[in-house]
C-alpha cells in the first residue's frame, strides 16, 4: 500500500517538472509579453521572456523537485491557469477586434 | 560550500545521475562538436585553402565583383543579395528572391549564387537554382558546415533537432546546477587530485575538478545554447502569437524595422568599396553585406562587421544605398537601442567565443573540452559505482564508444571531404561525408562490442583515432594540398597549425595507448589491475 501510493507521488512528481513544468515555461513566457513593459523600442516585452526562458524552466523545474507535492501541484497549476487566462482574454480581444 | 539538507542534496545528486544517464551521451555529442566547430572557419581555410592568404573577404575590388555578377544575373535574382566569406576566404555572394510555396508553407529562396577568389576577382564557381539546389553541388564551407549542423540540431530536421539540442541544454543547466549544489567543498575541489591509480576515489576527483574549473563556463554555454535552440525552434513563434496576436509581417516589421516603401525606379547603387572602407575605419573587419532591390530607389544596405578589439557586442551598420552615406549603428532588434537587442547581442559572443580572434577561441576550445571530458567521466564514475551489476557495462561500452567513436567519425567525414575534393569521390559532397561519418562509428562500435577486455577497449579506440588522426595531413598533403613550408610562406596558419595539432594529438594518444598496463599502475603507485571497475577514458 505504502509502496503504491509512493509509486504515485513519483509518478505525479516526475509529470509535474516535466511536461507540466515546460508547459508552465512556456505559458509564462508568452504571457510575459502582456505584462512586461515593451521599452522605447517596443521589443522588450517579447525579448526578455525569450531570452529567459532557460531561467524560468530552470526555476520551475527545480522547485517542482524540491518543494513539496500538494503545494508544487497549486503553484504550478496556478500560474498556468492565471498566465492561460491572460493570454486566452488577450487573443479573444484581439479576435473581437 | 553550500549549506543544503541531506535529502535535498540526495535528491539533487539522484537528477544529477540519472539526467545524465539518459542524455549524458547525447549531451556530450553537443558539446565536443561544438568544441570542433569553435574552429568550424579554420577547418574550412585547412580543407580549402587558396593559394595565398585572404585577411579580408570582402576587401577592394567587391564593387566591382558585385557590379559584374549583377548584370550577369535574371534582374529577379536582384531582390535581395547575401555576401559573406567561405572556405579560404573566398567571397559568397548569393542574388535570390523568396519564392512563395504552391501548398501554403515557407517557401523558398532561389537564385544565382557567385564564389569568388576576392584577390584575383576570379569567379570560381557559379551555380544557379533553389538554395537547396546550389547548397547540394557546392562544396566550400561544407567541412565545417557539416560539424556545426550536429551541434546545432545533431542532423534532426526543425523544429526537432533544435528541441532537441534545447533540451539536451537545460538537462546541462540542470548538471551545473545540481552539481554545484552538491559539492562540498567548492575550492578544495577545484585542485584536489588524489593520485590512488584508478581508483573510485580518482575518477570522482578527475570527473569533480572538471566540472568545477568549466562551472561558470558551462553554465553560460547551456544557458545561451538552450536559447538559441529553444527560440528558433518554438519560444519566437509562440510569443510573436501572443504579443502581435501572430502577425508575421508585423514581427518582421518589429524585428527588421519598416521596410522601405516600394519604389521600382532604378537608381544607381554607390560604391561599395567605400561602404566597406568606412566600416574598416572603425577598426572592424566586414564579415557580412546585405543588400535588398539591388539597382532601385528603394534598395537598402546593411553590413555587419566582426567585433573590432576590445569590443565584445556585435554591430551592423545602415547605408544609404545611392550615396553610399553611413547612417549609424543599426540596433540588433528593433529600431532602436533596447536592453532586450542587447541582450540577445551578448548571446552571440558568450556563445561562440569569436569576440578576440584566435585567443578567446582557444579559451572557449579548452573550456569546451573539458566540458566534454567532464560529461564522459561522469558517465563512467556512474557505472562504476554500480560496477556489481554487470548490465551497466553497456553502458560503459557506450559511453567509451561515443568518447572515442565520434572523433573518428569526424575524422572519417574530413577524409570523404578531402578525397570528394581532389576528384577521388564522386557525388555530393555532404552524403559522402554522412557515409564516411557513420562508417567511422560503425567501426568504433564494433570494437568497443567485440573487444571482450574492458580494459582494453579504451586503448584500442585510442590507438585508431590516433591512426586516423596522424595520417590525416599526410592524406591531405597527398592529395595535393600545400605543404608546411608553402603553407607558413603564404600565410595560410591554418593548413599548418591544425596539421600539427593533428599530429600532436595523434602521437599523444599512440603514445597513451601503447602504455603497458602495469606500468601505468607503477607511475600511480597501484597495482597492475586488470577487471572492469580499472577503465579509464
Amino acid at each position: 500500500m505504502a509502496d503504491s501510493i509512493n509509486y504515485k507521488a513519483r509518478a505525479w512528481r516526475f509529470f509535474l517538472a516535466g511536461p507540466v513544468a515546460l508547459l508552465t515555461t512556456l505559458v509564462i513566457m508568452a504571457g510575459g509579453s502582456l505584462w512586461l513593459p515593451p521599452g522605447d523600442a517596443q521589443v522588450n516585452h517579447f525579448v526578455i521572456p525569450v531570452v529567459l526562458l532557460p531561467a524560468i524552466w530552470a526555476v520551475l523545474f527545480f522547485y517542482s523537485c524540491l518543494d513539496r507535492l500538494w503545494r508544487v501541484s497549486v503553484v504550478l497549476f496556478g500560474l498556468l491557469a492565471v498566465q492561460g487566462a491572460m493570454i486566452a482574454r488577450h487573443i479573444m480581444a484581439v479576435q473581437g477586434a | 560550500m553550500l549549506n543544503v539538507q541531506q535529502k535535498t542534496k540526495q535528491t539533487l545528486l539522484a537528477i544529477h545521475g540519472w539526467s545524465a544517464v539518459f542524455l549524458g551521451l547525447l549531451l556530450y555529442w553537443v558539446i565536443f562538436t561544438g568544441t570542433v566547430a569553435v574552429f568550424g572557419d579554420e577547418l574550412d581555410h585547412w580543407a580549402s585553402p587558396l593559394p595565398q592568404a585572404v585577411p579580408d573577404s570582402m576587401p577592394a575590388g567587391t564593387n566591382a565583383m558585385l557590379r559584374q555578377a549583377a548584370a550577369d544575373v535574371d534582374p529577379k535574382y536582384l531582390d535581395e543579395l547575401f555576401v559573406f566569406g567561405t572556405a579560404g576566404g573566398r567571397m559568397r555572394a548569393f542574388f535570390h528572391t523568396h519564392v512563395e510555396s504552391e501548398d501554403g508553407g515557407h517557401g523558398y529562396e532561389e537564385g544565382v549564387l557567385f564564389v569568388f577568389d576576392p584577390t584575383t576577382g576570379d569567379v570560381l564557381q557559379k551555380l544557379e537554382g533553389t538554395q537547396e539546389e546550389i547548397e547540394a553541388q557546392t562544396t566550400f564551407g561544407k567541412l565545417g558546415h557539416f560539424f556545426i549542423e550536429w551541434h546545432v540540431q545533431l542532423h534532426v530536421p526543425q523544429p526537432w533537432g533544435l528541441i532537441l539540442t534545447g533540451i539536451l541544454g537545460l538537462s546541462l543547466l540542470v548538471a551545473c546546477i545540481t552539481g554545484f549544489v552538491i559539492h562540498k567543498h567548492l575550492i578544495k575541489d577545484a585542485f584536489l587530485r588524489r593520485r590512488r591509480g584508478r581508483d573510485l576515489l580518482t575518477a570522482k576527483d578527475t570527473h569533480v575538478m572538471a566540472s568545477t574549473w568549466n562551472l561558470p563556463f558551462a553554465f553560460i554555454l547551456a544557458f545561451t545554447g538552450s536559447f538559441y535552440s529553444l527560440a528558433g525552434a518554438f519560444a519566437i513563434p509562440a510569443i510573436a502569437m501572443v504579443a502581435l496576436g501572430g502577425d508575421q509581417e508585423l514581427l518582421v516589421e518589429t524585428i527588421q524595422g519598416l521596410p522601405a516603401e516600394e519604389d521600382p525606379r532604378p537608381a544607381t547603387m554607390a560604391d561599395f568599396d567605400a561602404m566597406l572602407q568606412n566600416v574598416r575605419d572603425t577598426g572592424a573587419t566586414p564579415r557580412f553585406m546585405s543588400i535588398n532591390h539591388w539597382g532601385r530607389q528603394d534598395a537598402v544596405v546593411s553590413i555587419f562587421p566582426w567585433q573590432a578589439d576590445g569590443e565584445l557586442l556585435p554591430k551592423g551598420y545602415d547605408f544609404n544605398p545611392h550615396t553610399g552615406e553611413n547612417l549609424g549603428v543599426k540596433p540588433t532588434i528593433g529600431q532602436a537601442p533596447s536592453i532586450g537587442g542587447d541582450l540577445v547581442a551578448l548571446m552571440g559572443p558568450l556563445h561562440f567565443g569569436n569576440f578576440a580572434g584566435w585567443l578567446s577561441k582557444v579559451v572557449w576550445f579548452a573550456l569546451g573540452f573539458a566540458g566534454a571530458y567532464a560529461s564522459i567521466t561522469g558517465l563512467i564514475l556512474w557505472v562504476r559505482r554500480r560496477e556489481a551489476n554487470p548490465r551497466w557495462n553497456h553502458l560503459l561500452r557506450a559511453t567509451l564508444w561515443s568518447a572515442w567513436g565520434l572523433p573518428a567519425a569526424m575524422v572519417a567525414a574530413s577524409y570523404a571531404y578531402l578525397l570528394q575534393q581532389a576528384g577521388l569521390l564522386s557525388g555530393a559532397v555532404e552524403p559522402l561525408m554522412f557515409q564516411a561519418f557513420g562508417l567511422g562509428l560503425l567501426l568504433f562500435a564494433l570494437l568497443a562490442w567485440l573487444v571482450k577486455d574492458l580494459l582494453l577497449v579504451p586503448r584500442v579506440l585510442a590507438a585508431s583515432l590516433a591512426i586516423g588522426l596522424l595520417a590525416l595531413p599526410v592524406m591531405r598533403m597527398g592529395l595535393g594540398g600545400y605543404g608546411w613550408g608553402a603553407a607558413f610562406s603564404n600565410g595560410l596558419p591554418a593548413v599548418w597549425v591544425l596539421d600539427i595539432a593533428f599530429f600532436i594529438s595523434g602521437a599523444f594518444l599512440l603514445k597513451r595507448s601503447a602504455k603497458p598496463v602495469e606500468q601505468i599502475a607503477v607511475d600511480s603507485d597501484e597495482p597492475a589491475l586488470g577487471k572492469p571497475q580499472t577503465v579509464e577514458v
